[in-house]
């Protein structure tokens, strides 16, 4: 509690630095810009949690290390013409509950921080950087190095990057570097090349775009052979290429990609070593307000990590990104079972999604409008073998959902959202040959009200109807505006109609468990604070297509960004 | 810790104050081609706003400036830049959505590598900045409130 307090201090502090110091601070002929994210929570005992059982003390997946959790990430960059320079100071301390840097840290049981840094030269035809790289060839299907703050991942490499671009007919681009495991830097090597040819721009066409690209990636890890031999590892250096095809014209868009890894690399310790490979395949069409887009995917044993080493867990010991590509909802009842891929038992998958938009407006009347949108998403597994099992193909997940939104006029909005989810639960624990489907149908309404300028209400009402895993749910929220500085809200979820493991309703009496939540957002200037209170169901964040495992808590959270 | 956090911060804060201009880096325009940053500056002043597909607040924030666009231009001359960060797995819907939700009076860009992300120092969307016609930041806002896009519309006319 006390280093909540800490925080709160820290906040009130921040906020009179704030309103004191101005927006742009000049050092030299330079400029130096700051920007400070801090999430924080504290969290309380809940009895109801314990007694229901969601919330066992003492589990793998209970708390071990205090009453607070705090992800601060403070980022100092000089920029003067075309030089910059930067170091950014990330504190876990210790991690929040439920990331997977907080099961990192409960290894050696510490609070942790970690800085990187970087000197960059952006000139106009070439750019070179040194110290801390974040960059990605193509969909980054063999190469991304990226920061991901809601998941607390970071894999940036450590090395120096360097680009040169020819006319805009040729770029080419190399890096190299030690990537970044959660807060420990990995002794690995990670390499690689990049070319991109525009033959548009060669060739002069002046009605579309069409380029070609490829690159190569590799990545060292000594002793892998002595380690890994007995399930197939056959080098120390792993090699992976990626060959891109981009078109645009008329409104068309069509961009492909294949990439595969040319050794058999390890995904699961336990597992043999494989190779892999994915195709991956966008579609675009676009006309007026109209427009639609399309996504193919098939991948195989893609998802390669950092380090093969077993302790090396979660999704931040990745050097690449093999994304889910379902659609991420953003109202509560329908992320209740998100997507969260199949290849980690199986291996692969197939699947894709399309997406149509249309909007519907009246030129003489801008403010009135509908907007639609339905998507649809599918994917399967492959046909594959594990433990000398052989396994047929089959449906993974199905979701098809839409909405309408309808600005009435200057004061009334309304949006109308329906979804329908599919998926097989066994997948969602164990590779087996039999399918448990689970279907649910979500419902949401969701109202804003402009009374003025300044104040808003906005109501979110959702419905998710199932016969089967857990039955019905329930959720509501209800947030009011204060423009443009404070907005309160406060919402609810539970479990309507409870079902048993057989998917039958639960015969005896039981007490309805509330997920709430109570809030306030406050903006001003350069900060931006967020406090809220409630309990939080267990279940799968997701960002950014890939997910992480969320077990139930309930607690006081402050976050606050702060940017000078 | 967080003594050192304080200390950077309050070390920062005795520096002079003066406009910020935008960094240059690298982007993507809306029909694939890489740009700079540098390219957006012609002389009208801006309204930049970081969004994604995922982020909410960042549409609705959006859709209403797209609702206030023609009267505010009525006034002064201005354009709006909407910077999707969305990275490859959603970046074609992006696209698809910047057309299909109507916002074709929008300059929009693609920031996939989240490098003008960084380099303007956005932690959390919707963040939104105005630059005056020479490239000055003069102003920024993160989070959306309904209603909230008039202070925007109030800072770009102190710009006249």
């Amino acid at each position: 509690m006390k280093k909540f307090l800490l925080t709160i201090g820290l906040v009130a502090a921040t906020m009179f630095v704030a309103n004191e110091a101005s927006a742009q601070i000049k050092a030299g002929e330079g400029q130096v810009s700051i920007a400070l994210e801090s999430n924080n929570t504290y969290y309380t005992k809940d009895q109801k949690l314990i007694d229901a059982g969601i919330y066992i003390p003492g589990s793998q997946d209970s708390r071990t290390k205090g009453d607070f959790g705090s992800n601060d990430y403070l980022k100092v960059d000089y920029n003067l013409g075309r030089f910059s320079a930067g170091v950014q100071l990330d504190g876990y301390l210790p991690g929040l509950f439920g990331y997977d840097i907080y099961k990192y840290q409960q290894r050696d049981s510490k609070m942790t921080a970690f800085l990187s840094k970087y000197v960059q030269w952006e000139d106009k035809n070439w750019g070179v950087r040194l110290g801390d790289i974040y960059d990605q060839f193509g969909n980054g299907l063999i190469f991304r190095a990226y920061e991901e703050r809601a998941l607390a991942l970071n894999n940036s490499l450590a090395g120096g990057r360097a680009y040169y671009n020819f006319n805009n007919f040729v770029n080419v681009k190399v890096v190299a570097g030690m990537p970044r495991l959660y807060d420990v830097r990995s002794s690995n090597w990670v390499y690689g090349a990049d070319l991109a040819l525009s033959i548009s721009e060669m060739t002069g066409w002046q009605n579309g775009i069409l380029s070609l690209e490829g690159s190569y990636v590799g990545r060292h890890q000594n002793d892998a052979v002595e380690e890994f031999g007995m399930i197939g590892v056959t080098t120390e250096n792993l090699n992976m290429v990626s060959g891109r095809l981009n078109l645009e014209v008329a409104g068309f868009s069509f961009r492909g990609e294949y990439a595969a890894k040319l050794n058999e690399d390890v995904y699961d310790p336990v597992m043999p070593a494989k190779k892999g490979n994915v195709v991956h395949l966008d579609l675009g069409y676009n006309y007026k307000r109209f427009s639609v887009s399309a996504t193919f995917r098939r991948q195989e044993y893609m998802t390669t990590p950092i380090e093969m080493r077993p302790l090396s867990i979660g999704g931040g010991n990745s050097m690449n990104y093999v994304p889910l590509l379902t659609r991420q909802h953003t109202y509560m009842l329908a992320n209740l079972n998100p997507y969260r891929g199949t290849s980690i038992f199986t291996g692969g998958e197939i699947g894709g999604q399309v997406d149509v938009y249309y909007s519907l407006r009246n030129k003489k009347a801008r403010g009135k409008y509908w907007n639609f949108h339905a998507n649809f998403s599918m994917f399967n597994t492959l046909n594959h073998e594990n433990f000398g099992m052989e396994f047929k193909s089959r449906n993974a997940w199905i979701d098809f959902n839409f909405d309408i939104e309808r600005q009435w006029n200057k004061q009334l909005k309304t949006t109308f959202f329906y979804s329908f989810q599919r998926w097989d639960e066994e997948l969602n624990h164990f590779d087996t040959d039999h399918a448990d489907y689970c279907r649910s149908h979500i419902f949401v309404g969701d109202v804003t009200y402009k009374f003025n300028k300044k104040h808003s209400l906005r109501v979110e009402g959702q419905y998710l109807v199932s016969g089967d895993y857990e039955g019905d749910w329930v959720a509501a929220l209800v947030e009011y505006n204060f423009a443009p500085k404070f907005s309160f809200y406060v919402s609810d979820m539970w479990n309507w109609e409870p079902m048993d493991e057989n998917y039958s309703y639960a015969s005896e009496k039981h007490e309805l468990l509330h997920y709430y939540q109570v809030g306030a957002t406050f903006t001003h200037k350069f900060l931006r604070a967020q406090l809220s209170y409630g309990r939080n169901r267990e279940g799968y964040v997701c960002s950014g297509g890939q997910c992480r495992y969320q077990p139930a808590y309930t607690g006081v959270n402050l976050a606050f960004t702060l940017t000078f | 810790m967080k003594k050192m956090m304080f200390l950077m911060l309050a070390l920062f804060v005795g520096f002079s104050a003066s406009a910020q201009s935008m960094p240059d880096v690298k982007i993507e325009n809306q029909e694939g081609k890489v740009i700079s940053t540098r390219d957006l500056v012609d002389g009208t002043p801006m309204i930049i706003s970081f969004w994604s597909t995922t982020c909410k607040p960042c549409i609705m924030e959006l859709n209403a400036v797209n609702d206030n666009l023609y009267d505010w231009l009525e006034e002064v001359d201005m354009k709006v830049v909407a910077v999707s960060v969305d990275d490859a797995r959603t970046l074609s819907r992006a696209r698809a959505m910047t057309q299909g939700q109507g916002w074709d009076d929008f300059v929009c860009v693609y920031d996939k590598n989240q490098d003008f992300k960084r380099a303007m120092n956005v932690s959390l969307t919707p963040h939104t900045f105005i630059v005056d016609g020479k490239g000055n930041v003069v102003y920024s806002h993160s989070g959306y409130t309904p209603g909230s896009e008039q202070e925007l519309f109030e800072k770009i006319k102190e710009l006249k």
